[in-house]
């Protein structure tokens, strides 16, 4: 940048700059209606989220000002711990083994074995389809009498008992998220330059011991992109909780109780609480994994 | 000279915006406020959930009311069942739900009036001088469901459903059991179902495991039997873990899981056609409604041949107790056609006969019993005295949050095996903090 500056002679400094000057304007009267939407549709609801969590509002009503009253109810609320305790293991059953899953693939994907494009390509099929279409076929594989059951010669309920119907969402949700971490992991492993694994055979290095030394630590940005995205995703999970069981049997999830709050039970206040709530547990996990990852760069 | 032009081409665009403007502003006038009564033109929004049968009615009525009044269009709109109460609550909560609506009285009485959503009736549209007047054309305590806690009357009935059981009699021939002798306690149901299971039917006798609002309406047809609640009368007290509660959980549990009479994991979960089991030859025994019928009769009519409709047994057979409930056609508050759209309301309420022949649908208006297509219905003995002693549920503030408590009671005690007791604990601390 500085270079082009010191290129342009002396005499024409001024007529460039105004040209500049002149293009900066019209980029920023270009963003303007994205920004005006941006604000409208994403930055004016939050914060109208944080104004109404502070307020007992049914929408047939005038808001009524609680304070923390919501924030009160939910801390105390059974229920709501419950909820907060699904959605973590909701969010550690599936996306530990997602993310450990998609890594042991790509490792064997980025290898060049016959079909491999083809193999990632189905590996991603899921990731493609929606959460809903995804959620209605494995409600049908999980049944008494489904597939699943079929296969192994099992007799279990899936989706209506509290002891199975978590894992059976957990056995989708691996299913449907492990190609998602997957692209993200063999898009890492091609940024390692073979140079380093080369290197590493002439020190006499182990295959464990260029995993552990070599690869591990050259996809700590692509590790840390995976398991921020991975608590952020299992946080949103909503529509496989609300298509397979209703909530029921101990698998109602956060964005499904604030669901319920808002528009079943009109509960606009509080469900604006537990929004807040989300979004500063969202962001303390997520200031502490980037400061692990970034404690461990060091 | 540039500033001039830029003048003048602001003048335009001002002239320009205002001249659309004022044509938004005269056609929003042309579509008129005026309710229907000066024959100006009216578009009336109506929304029903999904019941094919009523569907296809709902269609033929509309057509012919708009062939009648030709400034009168009904947009029509169906919601699917388990989308359809919370649709309903966000939309007119909101001020986007349509003119007329089509909701239960559970929704009606706990959600919908308490929230102020809801036009009282209009009598002059039914062409009667006072609301007293039009309850007349009711058989008593039929428009309860629809009425608040100082009587005002916010709908009519397009449906009162009573409850009765339903039985597949070849079933009960296969297993040596005569469907003359139906069972008419709930021991009764267990002691055949078992003579089912042993014939081979295994689904002898499912509850129907669909949505809160099924789960709870199942429960409160067992609650009145047993004289339990659940919450006192007025509302500020949960009482679902009483001794009477308790035991009605435990008639529950006992026909749903210990006595093996069926298996409630296999049951049909699906809210549009919530009979698919006993329409199937699946199950055997069944709680139904008079709507039940006509749509088992549609999709499976070989079934539908073997099924004889029955009373529904009961706790204690000397005194028996049976559940009502109903869906309304009422008015959203917020419409500017209320006048219009309460005409077509009791266009609608007039078709009776239309209603009972095609959908199976009774309305409970006086004498409904002596109609003509009243006296064709099959199994017409048993509905018509199921309709004599019938009453509708208790219903406080926050019900659907209610419903949700005692779905998860229910789930606990018949899929995870808990103990009535502790299950109704749980829900009653729940409720408790719902209601109060």
């Amino acid at each position: 940048m500085a270079a082009t500056s010191s290129a342009v002679p002396r005499g024409q400094a001024g007529p460039r700059r105004r040209l500049d000057a002149r293009r900066d304007a019209v980029g920023a009267i270009l963003a303007v209606p994205a920004l005006v939407l941006f604000l409208a549709f994403a930055i004016w609801p939050a914060l109208r989220v944080f104004y109404l969590s502070l307020f007992d509002y049914s929408l047939t009503a005038p808001p009524e000002w609680v304070g923390a009253g919501n924030f009160e109810f939910l801390l105390g609320s059974s229920e709501f711990h419950r909820v907060i305790l699904n959605s973590l293991f909701y969010v550690a059953a599936t996306y530990v083994p997602s993310v450990c899953l998609a890594l042991g693939l790509a490792l064997v994907l980025r290898s060049r074995m016959p079909a491999a494009g083809a193999v990632r390509l189905l590996y991603f099929v899921p990731v493609a389809m929606s959460w809903v279409a995804v959620s209605v076929i494995w409600r049908l594989v999980l049944q008494p009498d489904g597939l699943l059951n079929q296969t192994f010669g099992l007799d279990l309920n899936w989706l209506t008992t509290t002891a199975t119907a978590k894992w059976g969402l957990v056995l989708m949700s691996v299913w449907k998220e492990t190609g998602f971490f997957l692209i993200l992991f063999l898009a890492g492993l091609s940024a390692i330059p073979e140079d380093l694994y080369e290197a590493a055979v002439v020190d006499g290095c182990s295959a464990w011991q260029r995993f552990v030394h070599v690869t591990l630590p050259m996809l700590k940005p692509t590790t840390a992109i995976c398991s921020i995205m991975a608590v952020i995703r299992g946080f949103q999970a909503f529509s496989a909780q609300y298509v397979m069981t209703g909530g029921g049997f101990g698998t109602e999830v956060v964005n499904l109780y604030v669901y319920k709050t808002a528009f079943e039970n009109a509960r606009m206040g509080r469900a604006s609480a537990v929004a807040v709530l989300m979004f500063f547990l969202l962001l303390l996990l997520t200031l502490l994994q980037l400061r692990l990852f970034r404690r461990d760069d060091r | 000279m540039g500033q001039a032009m830029g003048r003048a081409h602001r003048r335009r665009l001002v002239a320009v915006v205002a001249a659309l403007a004022c044509t938004a502003g005269v056609a929003a006038c042309g579509g008129g406020s005026d309710g229907g009564s000066d024959g100006g033109d009216v578009t009336l929004t109506f929304w029903t959930h999904t019941h094919p049968p009523m569907i296809e009615l709902n269609k033929t009525l509309i057509a012919q009311y708009e062939k009648a009044n030709p400034n009168v269009t009904v947009e029509y709109q169906t919601i699917p069942n388990t989308e359809f109460g919370t649709k309903m609550l966000t939309a007119l909560s909101n001020g986007t739900g349509p003119d007329v609506i089509n909701m239960d009285d559970n929704a009606l009485r706990g959600e919908y009036i308490p929230k102020n959503l809801l036009a009282p009736v209009d009598p002059k549209a039914f062409g009667k001088g006072s609301v007293e007047e039009l309850e007349k054309g009711y058989a008593a305590g039929v428009l309860d469901g629809a009425k608040d806690a100082k009587g005002t009357l916010y709908g009519v009935p397009s449906e009162l459903n009573s409850t009765a059981f339903a039985i597949n009699t070849k079933h009960f021939r296969d297993a040596g059991l005569d469907p003359k002798k139906p069972p008419k306690t709930w021991d009764e149901v267990s002691a055949y179902g078992k003579k089912l299971v042993a014939a081979g039917h295994g689904q002898s006798f499912n509850f129907n495991y669909i949505h809160s609002g099924w789960y709870s309406q199942m429960y409160q047809t067992l609650l009145n039997q047993t004289g339990g609640s659940i919450a006192n009368g007025s509302c500020d007290k949960a009482t679902v873990n009483q001794p009477k509660s308790v035991a009605t959980m435990q008639i529950w549990a006992d026909l749903a899981r210990n006595d093996k009479i069926a298996d409630p994991h296999k049951a049909s979960r699906e809210a549009t056609a919530p009979y698919q089991d006993l329409a199937t030859g699946k199950q055997s025994m069944a709680i139904v409604y008079p709507w039940s019928m006509p749509q088992i009769a549609d999709s499976n009519p070989d079934v539908y041949k073997d099924l004889s409709v029955v009373p529904l047994p009961q706790v204690d057979v000397a005194k028996p107790v049976i559940r009502w409930y109903g869906y309304d056609w009422a008015v959203n508050k917020a419409s500017e056609e209320q006048e219009a759209a309460w005409k077509f309301i009791a266009f609608l309420s007039t078709k009776h006969d239309a209603w009972l022949s095609d959908v199976g649908f009774i309305q409970g208006q006086q004498g409904w019993t002596e109609s003509k297509p009243a006296k064709e219905l099959d199994d017409y003995d048993t509905w018509a005295k199921a309709y004599t002693n019938g009453k509708f549920d208790q219903v406080c503030p926050h019900w659907s949050e209610v419903q949700d408590a005692l779905k998860a009671a229910i789930d606990k005690v018949v899929f995870d095996g808990v103990a009535p007791q502790r299950a109704l604990d749980q829900a009653n601390t729940q409720i408790q903090s719902s209601i109060e």
